[in-house]
């Protein structure tokens, strides 16, 4: 705004500004006269927002170190991290959480690993953020880590973050190194690292094989992908040969096993949040990318179908479908067990949030410009080839950060759980208060707490998937 | 795109008929059909056969049955009334919090997400602050925190020693405070009270005529129209005569504790729920407001505010005249968006026993009313407020499209 000298003397500034274009660099005093004191009325402002912020972090403070009464908090950290998941167990949990951390760094390194290779092709230079800014995009998360474990009493905790913290680095850099072109096998590897993961608690039997199957499956045809084959036919032998092949050893390794975990109904904590969330997310996948499909197909008794599906489900709110599933979903099927609370609740998670992701996904076939499918068919594809090879591609890309828009929307939903008694982190304050010493004590204080965990998983995906939107360049195409 | 092939000797031949499009159009659309009616019609199948072998009823003849419990802080409500009475008023009740809600979300979000991008650094932080706190949280924590952090335990004292206040040496009370109600002044309307509402609307016709005829003056000499300045005056006059001749249509109530103690007489009486979720709702909705209001600023291309710049017109005309109505043109559909998730968000009173229709149909499973048409009957509740508003949201798209062109 300083370069406009042809404005009159005492025209007033804009209130808003309207470009937030390159922070410029200015002296402290010259900053603070600009952005804080520049006429009557925002010194006006600024003086009594500095008193009342002033008298609030005072309150506050008073709060959080003289006032707060955090002995229900503190002494029931395990509680509020995993509920009662069996104490004997809990070394499951422990490994799943080293587990994990370290697929994420492969995930991470990986996708590091694909940018450059892709930037490479493309022959743009690629800059790694450096390791200061990647903290500073993660503080929510580390913030509510170090303050976990200032409240912990034992070491436990803090060796656990430093192993797990140590594992996502070394398998950050590992997955970094891997050349791009073999990036496809890294996905596989993250896939069986993150069901292994779950497995690890919840045992390696049953279906579980199936699971487990997928990863590997999609690892197998990888390899079938760069083996040369003598004919197309061939190839095609080897590929499904080879995922039918996978499958069968999953299936034979896991009736072979037979381990047994912890069932997800006793489950409890923030570690439920998370993987509900999670859970429903990758189960409401395949089922909300037909719905849109099936929304934007030329057929009509499809699309009718489907619309009204995903308006049905929009209308109502999550809770009256919780509702639904706790009275009356094992009455539509014709098993004789009842289903369990957390199960029943699980499918009306994935079923809300399948119209959600319907939507969302959509959004993104509407954004692939019409020329890109009259490319396709022009070169011959059929309409599923022009949707698999040419629509979803570019589709599914531009949707990621509305999906994980998805993911945070959902996590906070998790917290609806309480209203149906499953101990998800919200109810486990009914557990701490509960007992005897904390009855009615310290009710403000838990829900900080609680408010604290939702919003620094929330806060730090939400800055990841900005940062993703940017980068992807969503809706500047 | 179908093309008849043309064999060597340029004869069109007919297609195989299992790759003939039409066919196969057709044929997918039947199975699909087939798949999706079978699988309903065999959940529904087992819905009724498991409840027949438990023997619930399937009818919704329990409508018309009294409910048999009491509705909290509800007077007029007693355990002989029926389920539908209950069904009303927790229509009612919902649309209570979600109007409240809607009105506190718009305000705070309005004032927030221009103040995002205030020239005031302390501003524009607080209000980014206030955004990505309250974004991140669930709103049944918010809900929550204000029932029981606020109420419940909170700092307010017990309904028998409630808090009485009373302003400018006024011998009634302007305000009570407790732990789970609270009291304001309210209005009564008295006998006049009909007249005085047809005045109003007599008021708002006239008021709306004068403003057409302002803005045909307008359209044709382009003199100044004043239309707004005209209409309002039209309707105080027209309004005062009305409440002149209706006489004392409203008399004030004052809220005033009842001899036991235990309940508020008089005034309006607000109780913990509603005032929870209406206040949490609006704190938790203002913050995604704020950031659609934002964009929408954001959205309106910077040439708009040169050009306003360029005919000098001031930093508040700009606003009023250039930037403003472009940006709520973007702004609307989203906005109303979350004024549908405000509406559905409600049913979180659950939490705090406000009375809304979730909470009621809960209690009244509880009480041994069926939970399938219950849950039926909650979810059409919510369908019918859903699809109203997206069907306005429809028609107010259309409008704004054909506007553009």
């Amino acid at each position: 705004m300083s370069d406009r000298p042809f404005m009159e003397p005492g025209l007033e500034e804009p209130i808003l500004v309207i470009d937030e274009g390159p922070r410029e660099q200015l002296p402290p005093a010259k900053w603070v006269r600009r952005h804080l004191f520049n006429n009557w009325y925002n010194t006006l402002i600024t003086v009594l927002l500095v008193l009342a912020l002033g008298y609030a972090a005072y309150r506050f403070a008073l709060f959080l170190f003289v006032n707060g009464r955090w002995s229900p908090v503190r002494q029931n950290l395990t509680l509020f991290m995993v509920g009662r998941f069996p104490r004997d167990e809990l070394w499951r949990i422990v490994t799943q959480v080293i587990v994990w951390s370290g697929t994420l760094g492969l995930a991470w390194g990986a996708a590091i690993a694909g940018a450059r290779y892709r930037a490479t092709l493309a022959g743009v230079p690629y800059a790694e953020d450096p390791l200061l800014a990647k903290v500073r995009r993660y503080w929510g998360l580390l913030g509510l880590l170090i303050l976990i474990l200032l409240l912990t009493e034992s070491f436990g905790p803090l060796i656990l973050a430093l192993v797990a913290v140590g594992a996502g680095a070394v398998m950050q850099s590992v997955g970094a190194r891997v050349p791009g072109h073999n990036a496809g096998f890294m996905w596989a590897a993250v896939g069986v690292l993150g069901v292994g993961g779950y497995q690890i608690v919840s045992g390696f039997h049953g279906t579980g094989w199936l699971w487990m199957g997928a990863p590997l499956a999609w690892g197998a045809v990888q390899l079938m992908r760069r083996i040369e084959w003598r004919s197309f036919r061939r190839r095609r032998i080897a590929t499904i040969g080879s995922t039918v092949g996978v499958f069968g050893l999953a299936y034979a390794a896991y009736t072979i096993l037979d381990l047994d975990g912890v069932g997800w109904d006793k489950w409890e904590g923030l570690h439920l949040n998370l993987i509900v969330a999670t859970l429903a997310i990758v189960l409401a996948f395949p089922l909300g990318l037909l719905l849109a499909l099936a929304r934007r197909s030329t057929f009509p008794a499809l699309r009718v179908m489907a619309t009204s599906y995903i308006e049905l489900i929009r209308g109502v709110p999550l809770i009256s479908l919780l509702l639904m599933a706790q009275f009356f979903i094992g009455f539509f099927l014709s098993t004789t067990t009842p289903l369990s609370t957390l199960t029943r609740a699980i499918a009306a998670f994935t079923l809300f949030t399948s119209a959600y992701i319907a939507e969302i996904v959509r959004g993104g076939l509407q954004s692939v410009p019409r020329g890109q499918l009259e490319a396709g068919q022009s070169v011959g594809l059929s309409p599923v080839g022009v949707t698999r090879l040419i629509v979803l591609p570019q589709a599914l890309r531009a949707v990621i950060p509305a999906m994980v828009g998805q993911f945070i929307a959902l996590f906070k939903d998790t917290s609806l759980l309480s209203i149906i008694s499953v101990a998800e982190i919200l109810d486990v304050r009914s557990l701490v208060h509960a007992q005897a010493a904390f009855r009615g004590f310290g009710i403000a204080e838990t829900l900080v707490f609680v408010m604290l965990a939702f919003w620094a998983f929330s806060f730090t995906m939400s800055r990841e998937s900005q940062r993703l939107e940017r980068r992807l360049g969503v809706g500047e195409r | 795109m179908i093309q008849t092939p043309i064999d060597s000797g340029g004869r069109q031949t007919s297609v195989v008929w299992y790759r003939n499009i039409r066919v196969l159009r057709a044929v997918t659309q039947v199975v699909a059909v087939i798949a999706v009616v079978g699988l309903v019609w065999w959940l529904l199948n087992n819905l009724v056969n498991n409840l027949n072998r438990q023997n619930i009823n399937t009818d919704f003849g329990f409508l018309n049955r009294p409910t048999q419990f009491q509705i909290p802080y509800d007077e007029g409500f007693n355990p002989r009334s029926s389920v539908w009475a209950m069904v009303l008023v927790g229509v009612k009740n919902t649309f209570l919090a979600g109007i409240f809600g809607i009105i506190l979300a718009s305000l705070l979000g309005l004032i927030v997400g221009i103040s995002r991008l205030s020239s005031n650094w302390l501003v524009a932080r607080i209000a980014a602050v206030y955004v990505e706190t309250l974004r991140n949280i669930p709103p049944l924590v918010v809900i929550i925190f204000f029932g029981f952090a606020l109420f419940t335990f909170g700092p307010f004292p017990v309904i028998t020693e409630a808090d009485q206040y009373s302003f400018f040496g006024s011998e009634h009370n302007w305000l009570i405070l407790s732990n789970t109600v609270w009291g304001v002044p309210s209005l009564i309307a008295e006998e006049g009270a009909g007249l005085l509402w047809v005045g109003v609307v007599v008021g708002l016709v006239a008021a709306g005529l004068v403003a057409r005829w302002r803005t045909r003056v307008f359209d044709r000499t382009g003199r100044p129209h004043h239309r707004l300045s005209f209409a309002l005056g039209t309707f105080l006059v027209v309004a005062f005569v009305g409440y002149l001749i209706a006489g004392d249509a409203y008399s004030m109530s004052w809220p005033a504790l009842a001899a036991s103690g235990r309940r508020i007489g008089g005034g309006l009486r607000l109780n913990w729920g509603f005032i929870s979720v209406t206040v949490a709702l609006g704190l938790y909705t203002a913050s995604h407001i704020a950031e659609i209001i934002r964009g929408s600023i954001l959205a309106v291309p910077k040439g708009q505010s040169e050009a306003a710049n360029a005919i000098a017109l001031s930093a508040f005309q700009r606003y009023r005249f250039v930037v403003l109505p472009q940006a709520l043109r973007v702004a609307v559909p989203p906005v109303i968006n979350q004024y549908l998730n405000l509406l559905k968000n409600t049913s979180l009173g659950v939490a705090v026993a406000y009375a809304e229709i979730t909470n009621l149909t809960l209690t009244s499973i509880g009480n041994g009313r069926p939970a399938p048409q219950s849950i039926v009957v909650l979810m059409g509740v919510y369908l019918a407020f859903s699809l109203t508003i997206s069907f306005m949201l429809n028609v107010y798209n259309r409008r704004i499209q054909l506007v553009e062109h």
